[in-house]
């Protein structure tokens, strides 16, 4: 186990109500959510002594002015340019500079107008496009511009070899909006999907169609770290932060010129080994679900499921409450919401705190968790989580 | 015959980097760059190699008889950038090259029947002639 393990914990979340048009700003949803974090810690914006932010293409509103206008002035502030696995990431720099006693606690957060304001791989310009990303102009003459063709060129090769059907795709988002019947804030909350419905859905990029697809919504996700002494002050149960692990492979972040490996094949083993952990000993999962087959490619890198024995892993219900690992229990992004997968891990947290205790929705007795992001093939950051 | 309308999709933008590798193309050739310290091919091109991090590097001419198998592909049913609305469904495809084959070329498949594509299959670069100066790489499928 690594050094930092369980030194830091996760001790408020919270979010602002999603919507398909929110009709207000990034900043004004980041102070919603923010406000919701710091009242469930029981702590006061005076607190916080560094704030993070991810953001895409300058989506979320900076740092600073969330600090201005929760009335404090932290320490510290950073802005990124992330996506999936940025919430992981701004996690372990937080834990980095608690540990090192530079701060005590960071709220980190994502705030986007992700339906009403940019969509992620819609409308840029494609000749801003060919020189933002490397290798663009080998990418963007031949129409591929959206992120269900990128991760679609990496997931017909691997179902090609490893015999997983789009059935099995079925079974991921069946699973996940399970999930979210059970929940109320979820954006699909009162549209279940069976598997009759999902095969007869035409694709949108082979061999995705639209249930494979994240919910693209306006929302605001917080979170708010702290060390393990100062959880002891706050009012919620804090959740501790066992192990972590980033990594990268791949020479360009959207030019694949190799779609047999993800970053995720190799963070996996270094995650394990930070928490002092297997596989097996996970109860609940916060599993990156941009698309369905990104989670069926992180089952096995993680080790829930051999290569080969993901989609029988997942027709076997194992993602569903009651399941070997239930994953993404709010309904996923895949019909809860998408703020970057930040939306998964504050319902890990809730889950590891019992905050569903008596009702349908709680794993029951769950001690260990863990969550995955996924930026792309070529990024991966994850994190394992104990109450 | 419909009256021909401006190229619409994106050009490939000539940069620092890349420019050999589309001037060729303009000619109807395939040229990639090398590293000149590992002899890796570097493809997408760029200041130095992947690779080894050696920022020597060569061009090596291929020539305008090329053939590759996919590697993999996708078929896309909506378009995500101007003109594709035109020519959908989109076939898109990372093919290895017969004589390079850890250097992929992402292109389109043009004249095909998006069911006739699968991983494995034989492929032939030709190349399209989108204005009066500038050509962009495809891909056939090669007759058996
Ligand atoms: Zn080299």
């Amino acid at each position: 186990m690594s050094t930092y393990s369980n030194q830091c914990a996760i001790v408020g979340v919270g979010e602002n109500q999603r919507s398909r048009k929110s009709g207000t700003t990034p900043l004004h949803m980041a102070l919603t959510a923010a406000r919701n974090a710091l009242t469930d810690a029981g702590l006061e914006a005076k607190d916080l002594d560094g704030i993070m932010n991810y953001s895409t293409g300058g989506d979320s509103c900076p740092s600073h002015e969330l600090a201005t206008y929760l009335g404090c002035h932290p320490k510290y502030v950073k802005d990124i340019s992330g996506g999936g696995s940025s919430t992981e990431l701004l996690i372990a720099d937080a834990v980095a500079l608690i540990e090192a006693g530079m701060l005590e606690t960071v709220l980190i957060y994502r705030s986007m107008n992700g339906s009403s304001g940019d969509k992620v791989g819609r409308g840029y310009d494609p000749d801003m496009l060919q020189s933002m990303l490397p290798g663009g102009s080998f990418i963007m003459p031949y129409g591929s511009a959206s992120p269900t063709q990128w991760f679609g060129m990496f997931a017909n090769r691997h179902m090609h070899e490893t015999g997983i059907t789009k059935e099995h795709l079925g079974h991921v988002c069946i699973s996940f909006y399970e999930h979210a019947q059970r929940n109320p804030n979820a954006f699909l909350n009162g549209k279940p999907l069976d598997m009759e419905t999902y095969l007869a859905t035409p694709d949108i990029s082979m061999p995705f169609n639209i249930h494979d697809c994240c919910v693209e919504l306006d929302e605001a996700n917080a979170i708010i770290v702290t060390s393990a002494s100062n959880a002891k002050n706050c009012k919620s149960k804090p959740v501790f932060i066992a192990g972590m692990a980033p990594r990268t492979t791949h020479s360009h972040v959207h030019y694949w010129t190799q779609v047999d490996e993800v970053a995720a094949d190799h963070a996996a083993a270094d995650l394990y080994k930070s928490a002092g952990v297997k596989p097996e000993d996970i109860q609940v999962a916060s599993i990156y679900d941009c698309f369905s087959w990104v989670v069926m490619r992180q089952l096995e890198a993680y080790g829930f499921a051999k290569r080969g024995e993901v989609g029988d892993f997942v027709a076997a219900g194992n993602l569903k409450m009651g399941g070997s690992l239930p994953s993404n229990t709010a309904g996923g992004m895949l019909s809860e919401g998408y703020t970057h997968g930040m939306n998964n891990v504050l319902e890990l947290v809730r889950q590891l705190r019992h905050d569903y205790k008596g009702t349908d929705r709680q794993v029951k007795d769950c001690e260990l968790g863990i969550s995955t992001g996924w930026a792309g093939p070529d990024i991966a950051g994850a994190m394992i989580l104990r109450n | 015959m419909t009256k021909q309308t401006a190229y619409e999709k994106p050009i490939p933008l000539k940069t620092l980097d890349n420019h050999e590798y589309w001037d060729a193309a303009d000619r109807h050739e395939l040229k990639l760059q090398k590293c000149a310290e590992c002899s890796s091919f570097i493809h997408p091109p760029g200041p130095a190699c992947p690779t080894c991090g050696s920022p020597e590097t060569e061009w090596e001419l291929l020539g305008s008889d090329i053939s590759a198998t996919v590697y993999s592909y996708i078929v896309s049913y909506r378009p995500f950038l101007p003109g594709f609305q035109h020519e959908l469904p989109t076939v898109i495809t990372v093919a290895a090259l017969d004589a390079a084959p850890d250097v992929k070329i992402m292109a389109n498949i043009i004249g095909c029947d998006p069911a006739d594509v699968e991983i494995g299959v034989p492929l032939k670069m030709t190349w399209v002639d989108v204005t009066d100066d500038r050509a962009l790489p495809q891909w056939m499928l090669a007759r058996k």
